[in-house]
């Protein structure tokens, strides 16, 4: 799992071989999507997602409700638009901490090798014994789930993947040429292994950044699928925790949001694949 | 109230021109099914107050007395008893042959012992009337006598099978009764034995051939359902015959009712209300005139209608309306605090809380609640949206239970909370902890730091004087201070509702749904 | 041969030794982050109506809540290291007890959902293979995205307002009937009924990921040399794609399965939830409410050690399918 190509080098190729892949291409329209809509969401939304009003679940079509109302008499499509925002914040933000971890630890734990390595291998490993999912549910139930502390505990849980990706290229490349090269010329270690040897692991880091994302947007909509998440926000997975107790009248509460966060995970899964194919070109799609 | 009458008048001729037959003959035999939210943590009544608990464990122990559906008392393990003229001596003659289901006598040392030992230490509610006895005494073996040293006007409703279980001494005698392996296989004197307790998934009693009156079930199942909406479909498809109100969300009863496989029983017999606690301690809520703004932009009837399913009745004063006799008309929110976003919006400028540039108000709430109960979630949501009209922030802060008892009980730590309380059968057992002056730190105790000496002196009179009409001026006037303070806004008095599908027979006839199975028979 | 076995069960012998640390961690952690949580255990205990002092200070000795922090970890390591997880505060009943009832009842259905995912992932990708580029291929793929990007317990909804709701050929909660007392066969498939939904709804992204990787190696395992001389050799090409194709595809089964454990574990947890399934997952969340701490560390060690435990297993089946790989 060598990577052969990173855009560090060469990318202008990188972005070409991306283009050709339809996985890719679908996804980064996905995300882009999903940004405007997040960007665009006080501008077309037909309401403000937390007016409520009479207008109790309201079916699909109802007047100045393209996709209906919930128990409160609140804008599902308003809900919908306006979720993005939560959604994608936490999904960048989230990744960008796991990221940020997971490429630190992995770089000093791959670079430096002995017993750095042997304990952060470990710390690795308890991470994977308990199920992510167990962990952030106990965290946030235990100490609340504002956006911020959403963002720190599933981007926390989260950095191990790329650590080990990224261990495992320093621990390959750390006795590379040009690696020892700019050891005689005396270059301080965070020196080399930042803008030496990192911009070389880039490739793998951004695929994995990409199903980070879509990652931690599923985690957020789980955890507000058990009612923890911040209700100051709009939040699809508060809104199908919502739904769960009105499943059987109102269908649309539980419909449109569910999609709305399929599609989000689906968008940074195709991208995640593109960027995988355009990394990686001897593995054809 | 007419539409229902006329409903029953119809109902009475349509059944006797059908001659669909007076009260059909009760059958023997099968199982009803009866859902629950989740596992009671113990079988033992005697050393909790838990819903779950009391809705298996009622069939299986007996108390002294039991509540009918009109309020009266009738006779279970007590046939009769007399109440001294001073209010202190009460004398209880208990029923005679009555078995514990392990075959060993039941009699008046058993009463004693579960009082002394068990409920008196352990049970919540009745912990509260206990403190008030002198001594329960063993006359004979039929007979019981409880001293008191102040009368105490609800002691009776705190003699039922909920409030104190009466529980076999032989096998709790020199045991930590929190620990008993009993707890978790009962043995009681009720109509029902304890058969079997899959965790998470059912309990199951059956019949004791030896109960007093006829049992016409062979097995009465709990299932455990901890999805509401779930509960609701089980009990539609016929998987599960009664939901009881506890654990029937408010919201799909509409539905219910239009399912002719399935009835309805409306009505709250034990008043319970939902509340917004204000922290007095805190500016600008220390000022009454901000108090008083809040009582007029909260929507009680969009709370009522949304959050509830319109099950319940905005609430009208500090006492509810639930308790007919303690309801004042000049302590009516109605009244005094009709919604209005004009006047809270004047109250709000005379108590100097002036909107700013943007149009809001420098107060920002923290609107704390628990993120467990869907009603209270969604009137959060709805507070939040009718304070916004004038000028107030609300940050929603939902957590869960134990985060939610230390933030509000034991560090005030709040602006405005939501709370719901039981009456349990009496404003002096559920209700007058909320407002009597009282240190701060104990859960479920006075959080608002509210504190009036005057209606601490009013509330302990309430408490011990027994004559209904003295309560009831006692109520009127302490009713009256506290709806001018508003420490606290209640929003609703709850209409408990119990769903049961109609194949299911003589049903409620205790004032509980949990209560009185040996009476339920399944029509084939 | 013997002495493959001795090295084997040698390796197996280290590898849980090793395991004791990582557990020990996970004790630790989660100790700590109960410990300095807001919320009493004590208070959520007593209920709705006040307790006098002297009642709430015996609870919190009885519940050993009056010590020190470090002194209630060394005590709770000990008596862990004793093999005693401790009594429920909620429950009043050994934790061990109390886990592993729900623990059974877990693994049913992963058990259950994984069979599935493995059956029905390893039959399209090697339909996918077989024609690459087909329509059959395009389906597959599709279904595989899908697997990946759809919420499991959005899709236990979905499973629930479809074939419970309105055609209502399925219960749409619980593990049994209630009323009925049925024994032997007739309980089995009664349990069946009801593990379909949840099942279903569990194994779809393990089926997407399991589809996925067949469909890869089986085309990289068709196109190599053995493959090509066995139909040289004229044998047909279904037995072929049995006998030679599957074996590799044996591989990509046991890696999902065995490393995304943890993670059905938790998908467990929220599909226990939608479908009333009486499981781990409802029993960790009603501990989490309650402050149920051993209840809580006991679930928590209890599937860290299974995690340990099935990652090691996946490990030796490895060696076994996998000529390569030695220890």
């Amino acid at each position: 799992m060598a990577a052969a190509v990173g855009p560090g080098r060469g990318g202008s190729e990188f972005w070409r071989r991306f283009r050709a892949s339809r996985p890719g291409v679908a996804g980064l329209g996905l995300v882009i999507l999903l940004a405007a809509t997040a960007l665009a969401a006080p501008l077309v939304a037909p309401h403000d997602p937390h007016a409520t009003s009479l207008v109790t679940l309201a079916a699909p079509g109802a007047p100045g409700h393209p996709l209906g109302t919930d128990n409160l008499g609140r804008d599902i499509a308003s809900g919908v638009l306006w979720g993005s925002r939560a959604s994608l914040v936490v999904g960048v933000c989230a990744a960008a901490t796991a990221i940020f971890l997971g490429v630190v630890i992995g770089a000093v734990a791959g670079f430096y090798g002995g017993w750095v390595d042997a304990l952060l291998s470990r710390v690795t490993e308890l991470f994977q014994v308990i199920p992510r999912f167990v962990l952030a549910l106990l965290v946030v139930a235990l100490f609340g789930g504002g956006l911020g502390k959403l963002i720190l505990v599933i981007g926390v849980l989260s950095w191990p993947q790329a650590a080990r990706v990224v261990r495992g290229q320093f621990l390959a490349l750390r006795g590379a040429a040009y690696v020892d090269a700019a050891r005689v010329l005396g270059l301080r270690d965070t020196r080399i292994i930042f803008s030496e040897i990192l911009p070389n692991v880039l490739a793998p880091v951004v695929v994995i950044a990409s199903l980070d994302v879509a990652g931690a947007i599923l985690l957020e909509a789980s955890l507000g699928f058990f009612g923890l998440g911040d209700p100051n926000l709009i939040s699809w997975g508060l809104m199908l925790n919502n739904a769960q107790a009105y499943l059987r009248q109102a269908w649309w509460m539980s419909v449109f949001p569910g999609l709305a966060i399929s599609l989000a995970v689906l968008g940074f899964n195709l991208l995640g694949d593109g960027l995988n194919d355009a990394a990686n070109p001897r593995l054809d799609a | 109230m007419t539409i229902r009458l006329l409903a029953l008048v119809l109902t009475v001729l349509l059944t006797a021109a059908t001659g669909a037959a007076a009260p059909a003959q009760p059958q023997s035999g099968g199982a009803a099914v009866v859902a629950l939210g989740g596992d009671p943590e113990t079988l033992n009544l005697g050393i909790t107050t838990g819903y779950a608990v009391g809705a298996v464990a009622a069939s299986i122990y007996s108390g002294l007395v039991w509540i009918d559906a009109r309020g009266d008392f009738q006779p279970d393990l007590a046939t009769a008893w007399t109440v001294s003229p001073d209010q202190l001596t009460y004398t209880f003659t208990l029923r005679q042959n009555v078995k514990w289901h392990d075959g060993r006598p039941f009699g008046a040392a058993d009463v004693k012992y579960t009082m002394d030992e068990i409920t008196g230490k352990h049970h919540g509610r009745f912990r509260t009337a206990y403190a008030n006895f002198e001594s329960v005494s063993v006359r004979s073996p039929t007979q019981v006598v409880i001293r008191l040293r102040r009368p105490y006007a609800p002691l009776l409703r705190l003699l039922t099978v909920f409030d104190s279980p009466i529980l076999a001494r032989h096998l709790y005698e020199g045991q930590d009764p929190t620990r008993s392996p009993r707890n978790n296989e009962p043995v009681g004197t009720g109509p029902f034995k304890f058969r079997e307790w899959a965790r998470g998934d059912r309990v199951v009693l059956e019949r004791n051939p030896d109960y007093w009156n006829p049992v016409y079930l062979d097995r009465l199942i709990f299932r455990i359902i901890p999805n509401a909406a779930l509960r609701v479909t089980a009990l539609e498809v016929g998987e599960v015959d009664q939901v009881m109100d506890f654990y029937l969300p408010k919201t799909d009863v509409d539905r219910l009712r239009r399912n002719p496989a399935i009835r309805i029983r409306l009505g709250q017999p034990i008043p319970s209300m939902g509340f917004l606690f204000i922290n007095t301690r805190r500016a600008p809520l220390d000022n009454v005139k901000v108090r008083q703004a809040l009582a007029m932009a909260i929507n009680r009837v969009q709370i009522v209608t949304q959050a509830m399913g319109n099950l319940a009745r905005p609430a009208r004063g500090p006492f509810g309306d639930g308790f007919r006799w303690a309801f004042s008309p000049e302590a009516d929110y109605n009244r005094l605090y009709p919604l209005s976003v004009e006047r809270a919006n004047a109250l709000l400028d005379e108590a100097g809380v002036l909107r700013g540039a943007g149009g809001e108000r420098p107060v920002r709430l923290r609107l704390v609640y628990d993120s467990a109960r869907a009603p209270l979630v969604a009137a959060a949501a709805i507070i939040r949206d009718n304070l916004r009209a004038v000028g107030i922030t609300v940050e929603l802060q939902p957590m869960d239970r134990a985060v939610m008892i230390e933030r509000v009980y034991t560090r005030a730590d709040y602006e405005i909370t939501l709370q719901t309380f039981t009456s349990g059968g009496d404003p002096a057992i559920g209700y007058h902890r909320i407002y009597a002056s009282a240190p701060p730190g104990t859960p479920f105790v006075n959080a608002t730091g509210y504190s009036n000496a005057e209606v601490d002196r009013l509330l302990q009179q309430a408490a011990e004087v027994a004559d209904q009409t003295a309560r009831s001026r006692l109520y009127a006037e302490v009713g009256k201070i506290l709806a001018r303070d508003v420490p606290t806004l209640v929003l609703f008095d709850e209409i408990g509702v119990d769903a049961a599908r109609t194949s299911l027979r003589g049903v409620w006839t205790g004032a509980e749904a949990r209560d009185r199975w040996d009476a339920v028979w399944i029509q084939k | 041969m013997a002495s493959g076995g001795l090295t084997l069960r040698r390796y197996a012998a280290g590898r849980l030794l090793q395991a004791a640390p990582l557990l020990l961690g996970v004790v630790v952690v989660n100790f700590l982050l109960i410990a300095l949580a807001p919320g009493d255990p004590v208070a959520t205990l007593l209920g709705e109506y006040p307790a006098p002092p002297e009642y709430v200070a015996r609870l919190r000795q009885e519940f050993g809540l009056d010590q020190p922090i470090p002194v209630r970890l060394a005590l709770y390591v000990w008596n862990v290291a004793r093999g005693n997880l401790g009594f429920s505060f909620a429950y009043r009943l050994p934790v061990a007890q109390l886990v592993v009832e729900r623990l059974v009842n877990t693994f049913l259905l992963m058990a259950t959902a994984l069979t599935l995912a493995a059956a029905l992932g390893v039959g399209l990708g090697v339909a996918a293979a077989r024609r690459p580029g087909s329509g059959l291929d395009a389906a597959s793929t599709g279904v595989s995205l899908a697997g990946y990007s759809i919420p499991d317990f959005w899709l236990a909804q979905l499973l629930v307002l479809l074939f419970a709701v309105a055609l209502g050929w399925l219960p749409a909660q619980g593990i049994r009937s209630v009323r009925e007392e049925y024994t032997g066969l007739a309980a089995a498939l009664d349990v069946g009924r009801h593990l379909i939904l949840p099942a279903l709804a569990l194994s779809f992204r393990y089926m997407a990921l399991i589809a996925r990787l067949t469909r890869a190696s089986m085309l990289e395992a068709m196109s190599q040399d053995f493959i090509l001389a066995a139909r040289a050799r004229g044998l047909p090409e279904r037995l072929v794609l049995v006998q030679h194709g599957l074996r590799n595809a044996a591989l990509p089964v046991v890696t999902v399965i065995g490393y995304n454990f943890a993670f059905v574990l938790a998908g467990s947890a929220l599909v226990e939830t939608v479908f009333g399934w009486p499981g781990v997952g409802r029993l960790l969340y009603d501990a989490i409410l309650q402050r149920d701490t051993p209840v809580l560390l006991g679930i928590l060690l209890m599937v860290s050690a299974t995690v340990v435990v099935v990652n090691l297993l996946v490990d030796l089946l490895y060696a076994v399918l996998d000529p390569r790989v030695r220890y």
